[in-house]
């Protein structure tokens, strides 16, 4: 194995660095959306099953896998899941692991830089909204489409150069390695992003009801629209669906990060505790702002017209919103668009560095050789989504290929992996040691018998309801856009080929056999 | 707001809160981590 040994400096550090993994643009932007129109507050129930029943067993399993696979000297996804797995199916299914966030790591920076971008342009003045709020809503359109490059294929446009600066950050600090950079920069954004949280919540929570002439769009029915329930939603399977997608994407759970985060942690550390600490960070920031600061801010100003999802509610909404806020409006704007930059940034740079891990124990190479040949197939793989940036195409397609259906993959071939292939009996004792919490026991029928099936039944109703539509709708750039994605396997598969040799030859127990 | 969206937004914040202050709780008070020994 090459390079020296990389740990994390402090038990509270490493939680740091899994939450801020987690805590991503879809606490702020996709899952008010997806609450809202999924039965609102009822939306929580089949949330909160999600959590217990999917997330969090998977997650404890991760945490798990990944601590034993990392005692055996492995870091990345396909020699973890080859020791859990016991051979070699699942070490060449790891290369699951590594696919999902290099692959999501070429868009997400891309997402990164407009925030970068918006945060610059409010803290320079350079967002200026006139008119009515119909011509601002209109203005704020233009604005994103020109600002982000989404208006037209290219990349001739100002984000590309905040890509650059985005994009060398992630580089030094994943380079920092995990103590003196993921970890250092995690202790940092972790408060300051809970702190611009709340001032922009403060500021939302004391809007009242600005517009005398709509008396019905005040803060109490902005936060109605979202918690209202309407239980005939949860007779719906996409509403069901819809709470489990929204929980794996939120929780990091099945994206490769943990496997490698918690790998580099001692046989004495805690995992239990630390997994649902990481976990109740995420659901923190998700129900605690990302469910009150959004939907409420836009209702306010715009009522339910104003309403929409995702980057819409974030990057042209919100704007028009900042905007009716007066002198304000500005410092709350860039205290926005900052704190969705640190949440995209400690969300990439966890992408970046299960894939540099994987390239430097399967090819033996420096860490420094490892970042170069990452950042190099990650720039060209970022170069075709901002290429093919109208209508955000190419993103739209990688999103939909590898950071959903992948992820739903690959958290299947964990569950089978740790309940029924290393065993229930062994993942339990190696969660219980050094655990500061005793995870009930309950957890572990659950993580055998119960997540299984409900994830195949999410994966089942996935394909269904949408692959099969979204195969008969591809466009040329979706379809070139997969066969990247397919070039990008073969790679992948290649490079765990030659780790496989290189770990035998090193005498690992990459199957798994010994205790 | 209705009724029953107060009490959804109420169990639901309670819920996160609670969980995150009782995990950081015990994180925190939990024994001093002790300084490396091998595998």
């Amino acid at each position: 194995m090459s390079g020296k040994k990389m740990e994390w400096g402090t038990r509270v550090g490493v939680i740091l660095a899994v939450a801020g993994s987690a805590v991503g643009l879809g606490n702020f932007l996709r899952f008010p959306g997806q609450a809202a129109a999924h039965g609102g507050g009822a939306f929580m129930i089949p949330y909160i099953c999600a959590l217990v029943f999917l997330a969090l067993p998977i997650g404890w399993a991760e945490w798990a896998m990944a601590r034993h696979g990392g005692a055996k000297g492995f870091h990345s996804g396909p020699g973890i899941l080859g020791v859990a797995g016991r051979g070699r199916l699942t070490r060449y299914l790891g290369v699951l692991a590594v696919l999902i966030p290099m692959v999501v790591y070429m868009y997400y920076v891309y997402i990164e830089a407009w925030c970068l971008r918006y945060a610059w342009e409010y803290l320079t003045g350079g967002v200026q909204l006139n008119g009515t709020i119909t011509e601002q809503v209109a203005e704020s359109a233009r604005f994103f489409g020109e600002a982000t490059g989404t208006d037209k294929d290219g990349v001739l446009n100002m984000s590309a150069l905040f890509w650059l600066v985005v994009v060398a950050l992630n580089i030094v600090l994943v380079y920092r390695g995990l103590k003196g950079g993921i970890e250092k920069f995690c202790q940092f954004a972790l408060p300051a992003m809970a702190i611009l949280a709340t001032i922009v919540l403060i500021r939302v929570l004391t809007l009242g009801t600005p517009d005398p002439a709509n008396p019905e769009q005040n803060v109490l029915n902005g936060l109605g629209y979202l918690w209202n329930p309407d239980f005939s939603k949860l007779t719906s399977f996409e509403t069901w669906l819809a709470a489990a997608g929204q929980i794996f994407f939120s929780l990091s759970v099945g994206f490769g990060v943990i496997l490698n985060y918690a790998s580099y942690l001692k046989r004495k550390d805690d995992i239990a505790l630390s997994g649902f600490t990481a976990s109740a960070t995420n659901e923190l920031f998700e129900v605690g702002f990302g469910g009150l600061i959004t939907i409420t801010a836009a209702f306010v100003f715009l009522g339910v017209s104003g309403i929409g999802a995702g980057f819409g509610l974030g990057f042209q909404t919100l704007p028009v919103v900042f905007e009716q806020m007066g002198i304000a409006g500005r410092w709350i704007g860039f205290a926005w668009f900052f704190l969705l930059f640190l949440a995209a940034i400690t969300s990439s740079i966890s992408m970046l560095q299960p894939v540099k891990a994987f390239f430097e124990e399967a090819l033996g190479i420096s860490s420094g050789k490892a970042i170069a040949l990452v950042s190099i197939i990650c720039g060209l793989g970022s170069f075709w989504v901002i290429w093919f940036s109208k209508n955000m195409v190419a993103l739209d397609a990688m999103d939909f290929w590898v950071g959903t259906f992948c992820i739903f993959l690959l958290a299947t071939v964990q569950v089978i992996c740790f309940g029924w292939i290393w065993g229930v009996d062994r993942g339990a004792a190696e969660l219980d040691q050094g655990a500061l919490m005793k995870i009930p026991r309950f957890f572990f029928f659950i993580m055998k018998y119960v997540a299984p099936v409900y994830l195949l039944v999410v994966l089942i109703g996935f394909i269904a309801i949408d692959l099969r539509p979204k195969l008969g709708t591809m466009q040329p750039v979706a379809l070139w856009t997969l066969l990247i994605i397919g070039a990008v396997v073969a790679l992948l598969v290649t490079v765990v080929a030659i780790g496989e040799r290189r770990w035998r030859a090193a005498g690992l127990d990459l199957d798994g056999k010994q205790p | 707001m209705n009724t029953g969206g107060w009490i959804f937004m109420t169990i639901s914040l309670a819920l996160v809160w609670g969980t995150a202050i009782w995990a950081y709780t015990r994180l925190l008070t939990a024994p001093r981590e002790t300084s490396d020994d091998s595998e």
